[in-house]
């Protein structure tokens, strides 16, 4: 089912915390909303189910205008970061409790609560407690229960955070195996760009109440909009320098580099500042544009190692390469950036 | 530590062995447990006086038939009209009792020493001894007979003295111990058997002796029933009704209300509590009486001035459950407020998602997480409904007619305030014990009732 909100605002008292959001999720899509902590996430999950009132706009259902509902009749399941499992109830009186509410018969339920543990796969533990379960299995029993309703639309506010890093790869194939399988249409929170990458079909990237990009991931990743939306995507992070445009190239003062000057660029006045973007895979061996260095940092991530590179003005450019073992912190380095790969920001944070 | 122990090894020095022990008493205090058990000595010293004593001494005096007429230090012998009867009624000897109630006169040497005394007619003492040595007379007239017939022929007052000073009755006389009273007995009627000693010694006994009397008494006193039923009556209503019922009501609706009005809420309905008792229930008595509020409004609408309060028996109840509920259902508020605020906000987010409306999230997620503190409250409440006195005491002393009276009442009545006058500390400490033991029964009960040892076990965590 789709989900529109339309020019959404919410305040707490004189707080405003989101403002005119206006937000779509297509039938059958995954959405994630990713951003900071505090910028409002959790607040506009609330709002698609019910839990906040909002303070103006409106919130449909397909063509439903749900606005004024109360949460018991939108029909939305929600996981929520703590899981909020009932502790004094059985796994399985957890997962039928919806129905229960509903009225459903008693052979109705089972029926469906059966189903829901397979799905989910924990069959075996249907009559323990919440507080007998590890966390990932808790998480299981959180969208068990979310899903048993079929509701229209299904809220994950991080659900991933509390569980350590194997489960949580995972529990993220599996969350989006099965949102495949029931094609629920599905708000992801998250402040985790990974999660957010490899498991939704959207992201939008929310800062201070508002959404400042949507798009695939891929799209995201390769042309984001803001100084922002760069930042938050990849890991590990992008590097920026700031730089000075100087004739037809842009260079960094105090240091010998000089890249070219990007098409969006090509009307900058002489001498105005811009931030250049270069993720730390555009940078190393390979690529067009040398840049002089001092090694400051290494990190080594397995597979590769992260290298940190102090230009002459004391800005930092990371660098990932496969592991090698002849560079050592306090080399002098000359590496190269691969300057049709790298992003130019005015001094808003917006791109050229 | 290991220094000062290492010296304490070294072979002593000259005056070393004197000095040695002093430093092992101190050692003793160096030790954690030792200096514990001393630092808890004082608590101890006031659990045992303030806590256990209390309690043994309870134990004691149900034992006991301690009660004014008694005193609580040892009695003394005294034949009175009572004592005979119970000569009389218990152990069945009516004749011994007929003899020794009745005046006797035994003419002895004592009495002839104490006419000499008297300065009367040494000629009378001679004759009366020579004539009715160790005689003894049943009664006046008969000795006074004889009297006259001596040959001096004393005139009627003479009679009078010479016979007061061989009037040896026992009644009312006061013996301090039972030898005495034996040996008095024994110059009227030599022939006592041992059998009749002893039930003689026990019956003029006035001091209090040990006895199962007063449970005899109470299992098979009619009050004992009537008092059962009201406590329970009592007991049952004030804690459904209030201190469960009410206070839960008062939990969940400031729950759902808005922080500010459900604080104010919960300091109105703390008031009772933390007002004085005497206060409190004067207002009530106040709203009640005949010239109250009740009243007053009432008498607007032609209807009679009454006392509320002690009108009817229902009346009285009505009242009494009210005014120990409003102050009892406080403190049940208080727990259960602070447990369904323990109970995580998202629960109740969940539950709304999932479809639950408020009386439903009150009957699945509130009620079923208070388990715990019901039972404490429950269990709380019972023991101190049980033992709760003052406010029925200030409302309907236990009135109208006695409709009111709980068992913490009638041992109050029966121990400490009767208008008999004579209080009955032996009886009224078995009624208290009776309590004790029917608390702690209670305890239990309610324990294996919500099953504490389901509630306490641990959760086997498993990561
Ligand atoms: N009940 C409330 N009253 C007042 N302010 C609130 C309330 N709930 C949230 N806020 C504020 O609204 C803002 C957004 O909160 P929200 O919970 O949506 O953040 P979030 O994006 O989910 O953050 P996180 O990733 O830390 O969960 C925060 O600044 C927070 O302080
Ligand atoms: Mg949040």
């Amino acid at each position: 089912m789709r989900i529109l909100l339309d020019k959404f605002s919410k305040a707490f008292g004189a707080v405003s915390v989101i403002e005119d959001m206006t937000l779509e999720i297509g039938d059958g899509e995954m959405l994630a909303l990713l951003g900071p902590s505090g910028c409002g996430k959790s607040t506009t999950l609330f709002a698609i189910c019910g839990i906040h009132k909002v303070s103006g706009g409106r919130i449909l259902f397909g063509d439903r205008d749900v606005t004024s509902l109360p949460p018991q009749e939108r029909n939305v399941g929600v996981v929520f970061q703590s899981y909020a499992l009932y502790p004094h109830m059985t796994v399985r009186e957890n997962i039928a409790f919806p129905l229960r509410i509903a009225g459903k018969s008693s052979v109705e339920v089972a029926r469906q609560v059966d189903e829901m543990a397979q799905l989910v796969h924990i069959e075996p533990l249907l009559d323990r407690r919440p507080a007998e379960l590890s966390g990932g299995q808790q998480q299981r029993v959180a969208l068990a229960r979310a899903l048993v309703r079929r509701p229209h639309v299904l809220l994950l506010d991080e659900p991933l955070a509390n569980l350590d890093a194997k489960l949580r790869l995972e529990m993220r194939s599996e969350i989006r195996r099965i949102q495949l399988e029931t094609g629920i249409t599905a708000v992801l929170v998250t402040h985790d760009q990974v999660e957010a990458m490899s498991m939704c079909d959207r992201i939008a990237i929310m800062d201070a109440g508002r959404i400042v990009q949507i798009a695939t991931p891929t799209e995201m990743y390769n042309d984001p909009h803001t100084a922002f939306v760069a930042g938050f995507l990849g890991n590990p992070p992008i590097a920026f320098l700031r730089g000075v445009v100087s004739g037809d190239a842009i260079v960094v003062p105090q240091s010998d580099v000089r890249l070219p000057k990007p098409n969006g660029a090509r009307n900058l006045a002489e001498g105005t500042r811009v931030s250049v973007g270069i993720r730390p895979e555009n940078f190393g061996p390979a690529g067009d544009v040398p840049v002089r260095g001092r090694i400051s940092f290494v990190e080594t991530q397995g597979r590769e190692n992260l290298y940190d590179l102090m230009l002459a003005d004391g800005s930092v450019l990371r660098s990932i390469q496969p592991v090698r073992s002849d560079i050592a912190v306090g080399d002098e380095v000359e590496w190269s950036v691969a300057s049709d790969r790298i992003f130019m920001f005015d001094d808003k944070g917006e791109r050229i | 530590m290991d220094a000062s122990r290492d010296k304490t090894g070294l072979p002593p020095a000259s005056g070393g062995a004197g000095r040695a022990p002093a430093r092992r008493r101190l050692g003793l205090l160096d030790s954690s447990r030792g200096l514990g058990v001393l630092l808890l000595l004082p608590a101890l010293v006031l659990v045992i006086l303030f806590f256990l004593m209390p309690v043994v001494l309870t134990g004691v005096f149900a034992f006991t038939n301690m009660s004014t007429a008694t005193g609580i230090s040892g009695g003394a012998h005294q034949v009175s009209p009572g004592s005979l009867r119970v000569l009389t009624e218990r152990y069945g000897m009516g004749e011994l009792a007929e003899r020794l109630g009745q005046p006797t006169y035994l003419v002895d040497e004592r009495g002839l020493a104490a006419l000499e005394e008297t300065g009367i007619a040494p000629g009378i003492v001679a004759s009366l001894r020579r004539g009715h040595l160790d005689e003894s007379f049943a009664s006046r007239r008969e000795f006074e007979r004889a009297i006259r017939a001596l040959p001096d022929r004393p005139d009627t007052r003479t009679v009078k003295r010479i016979s007061d000073a061989f009037s040896r009755s026992l009644a009312n006389a006061r013996f301090t111990d039972a030898g005495a009273l034996v040996a008095a007995a024994e110059a009227i009627d030599p022939d006592l058997t041992p059998e009749e000693k002893d039930a003689l010694a026990s019956a003029t006994y006035t001091g209090w002796s040990w006895t199962t009397d007063n449970f005899r008494r109470l299992t098979s006193s009619r009050d004992t029933t009537r008092v059962f039923f009201n406590t329970l009556f009592f007991v049952a209503m004030t804690l459904v009704f209030f201190n469960i019922g009410y206070a839960m009501f008062l939990a969940i609706a400031t729950h759902y209300m808005p922080e500010r009005p459900a604080g104010i809420f919960r300091i109105v309905w703390f008031l009772p509590r933390i007002s004085p008792v005497v206060i409190y229930v004067l207002l009530w008595k106040w709203v009640a009486w005949d010239t109250g509020f009740l009243n007053a409004v009432l008498s607007d609408f032609g209807v009679r001035p009454r006392n509320w309060m002690l009108d009817s028996a229902t009346q009285a109840w009505f009242f009494v459950i009210m005014i120990n509920g409003f102050v009892g259902a406080s403190m049940g508020m208080l727990i259960f407020a602070s447990a369904i605020k323990a109970i995580p906000e998202t629960h109740f987010h969940a539950a709304s998602v999932d479809g639950a409306y408020r009386w439903q999230q009150v009957r699945h997620i509130i009620l079923p997480q208070l388990k715990w503190p019901i039972l404490f409250v429950t269990c709380y409440q019972t023991l101190s409904l049980l033992t709760s006195i003052e406010q029925t005491l200030l409302a309907t002393d236990g009135g109208p007619g006695g409709a009111t009276e709980v068992w913490s009442l009638w041992i109050y009545h029966t121990a400490l305030n009767n208008y008999a006058g004579n209080l009955q500390y032996g009886y009224g400490a078995a009624m208290a014990l009776v309590l004790v033991v029917i608390g702690i029964v209670l305890s239990l009960i309610y324990l294996r009732l919500f099953n504490y040892n389901a509630l306490i076990t641990r959760p086997r965590i498993e990561l």
